[in-house]
């Protein structure tokens, strides 16, 4: 039963919701709105079972005192005030908004601002030229990158003012990304978009029952 | 040497980055920009949209990626305030609200715009497809209360306001795949236009749609925030963003082109 009912239940709405999208009689797309508000109400639930993960794998690395543990009390501390105080008195109060503005934003902009520093570090070391196809990537992305910033073209049009092209490096930026980049693009969504298909249909069949984890019958 | 070239401390480097990123900030240079098309055509819509028309503003960064979005924001915000567009405020990431609220408020207050009249913010509800296939239904029934917790249907802008038939675009501002879900399911399904302000590292990724026509156009990161502030003569903090990316390109550019010649020369002594 354990799995029956959920791969009845999988089989029975992907049919109907497909179903739906072909057709525009007002019954078809009223159970088309119903599923829709019935998911919607069924997310914050998703929500519920994402913070109780968070709690029980932070509790186990401090049961487990594994390395860095400490952090995990952080987390919890963190957790712990934001709640007490964002659920009584909401979004909008004033040490809320205080924490918000003055903890998460700069810890979060701090977090992605180190990228800069290490691309720059892993660029210098480990963007050589050793074959080919990294000579290729390479000058691709020296061009897109130049192209990408306005110095770009300063640069271009006094270095390689010999060359009778304005502006060459936005230029050569925009046809990379107008003609190779959007035809790999389109083969990758392409690519993918089949593969969703082909795998949605496999779940709506019950053929692929990996989502339902490990359980037994 | 060369040798010792190429395992030059990472701390230089890092030093490098600091001082590339201080300076310009510091002493801000205007560079020159070109308008490029992507941008210029969803200035072009925005700007020949009718006094009273409606476009819903989707604030999909955090605050670890606001420093390009949050640009194109204010940018589109003051444009929109100024030719009488209503801007009705969404996101579908949780820790934004708090940002958006304040943004539009500030943008608003700058322009005259009244709440609730001019702008509204509905604020975040979590499940992203549902909620983009939801307002497709009725805007509503997802949106219950805005983020002060008025009634959607009481806000007054929102009152003609059912689903996206009323909306003239809606605008992504993004620092992950929500544009493309926008495109699959509001362009795809309820006919909605799309534009889209995304981060540098997705710009690639919009080439397909805009080639298609499912996306009316888009500012591609630092650039497209300063091309759209210079197509309303007011450089803010795009501007500023792009010197200060002008630079740590160069350096980068510079960074691999030095380690790529240690590494030949070396190579060659070797063999």
């Amino acid at each position: 039963m354990k799995r029956q009912v959920p791969l009845a239940l999988c089989f029975l709405f992907g049919i109907a919701m497909i179903l739906t999208q072909f057709s525009p009689h007002s019954y078809s797309q009223g159970v088309y709105r119903e599923v829709i508000n019935w998911s919607l109400i069924i997310n914050p639930f998703a929500l519920i079972l994402a913070v109780a993960t968070l709690i029980q794998t932070h509790i186990t690395r401090i049961q487990r005192r594994t390395e860095h543990w400490q952090y995990s009390l952080v987390v919890f501390v963190g957790m712990a005030v934001m709640v007490l105080i964002g659920i009584p008195f909401g979004p909008r109060n004033s040490y809320f908004e205080w924490l918000y503005n003055n903890l998460q934003v700069p810890m979060d902009a701090t977090m992605f601002s180190l990228l800069a520093f290490f691309i720059a570090s892993a660029a210098y070391r480990a963007f050589r030229a050793r074959t080919f196809e990294a000579t290729l990537l390479l000058i691709t992305a020296l061009i897109v990158m130049m192209g990408n910033v306005p110095v770009g073209d300063l640069i271009w049009n006094s270095v390689l003012s010999w060359i009778p092209m304005e502006d060459g490096a936005s230029k050569v930026r925009q046809w990379i990304l107008d003609i190779p980049n959007l035809a790999s693009r389109r083969g990758i969504i392409l690519g993918v978009s089949l593969g969703v298909i082909s795998q949605s249909i496999r779940i709506i069949l019950g053929i692929e029952r990996s989502y339902l984890g490990g359980g037994g019958d | 040497m060369f040798e010792k070239l190429m395992n030059i401390d990472r701390r230089i480097i890092f030093v490098l980055v600091a001082l590339v990123v201080i300076i310009p900030t510091l002493i801000p240079i205007r560079l020159p920009t070109r308008v490029a098309e992507p941008t210029q055509k969803l200035y072009n819509y925005i700007d020949e949209l009718p006094p009273g028309s409606t476009i819903i503003m989707a604030f999909d960064y955090g605050p670890s990626s606001l420093a390009e979005p949050e640009p194109m924001a204010k940018a589109v915000l003051q444009h929109c305030f100024t030719k009488g567009v209503r801007v009705i405020g969404i996101t579908l990431y949780a820790n934004m609200p708090t940002l958006a609220h304040k943004l539009m408020q500030k943008i608003g207050a700058e322009n005259g715009a009244v709440y609730g009249e001019d702008y509204t913010f509905l604020g975040y509800r979590p499940g992203a497809l549902q909620v983009i296939l939801g307002m497709g239904n009725n805007i509503a029934a997802v949106f219950e209360t805005d983020y002060h917790g008025t009634a959607t249907t009481e806000i007054p802008m929102m009152e003609n306001i059912k689903n996206y038939d009323q909306i003239d675009l809606l605008l992504d501002l993004a620092a992950g795949s929500s544009t493309e879900w926008w495109i699959i399911y509001a362009n795809s399904r309820y006919n909605l236009n799309i534009a889209a302000g995304v981060t540098g590292v997705i710009i690639a990724q919009m080439y397909p749609f805009l080639q298609t026509g499912q996306l009316i156009g888009f500012m591609p990161g630092y650039l497209g925030a300063t091309e759209y502030e210079k197509l309303l003569n007011a450089p803010g903090d795009g501007t500023i963003g792009l010197n200060t990316a002008s630079f740590i390109h160069l350096l980068i550019i510079g960074l691999v082109a030095l380690g790529n010649i240690a590494f030949f020369i070396h190579r060659r002594r070797e063999e």
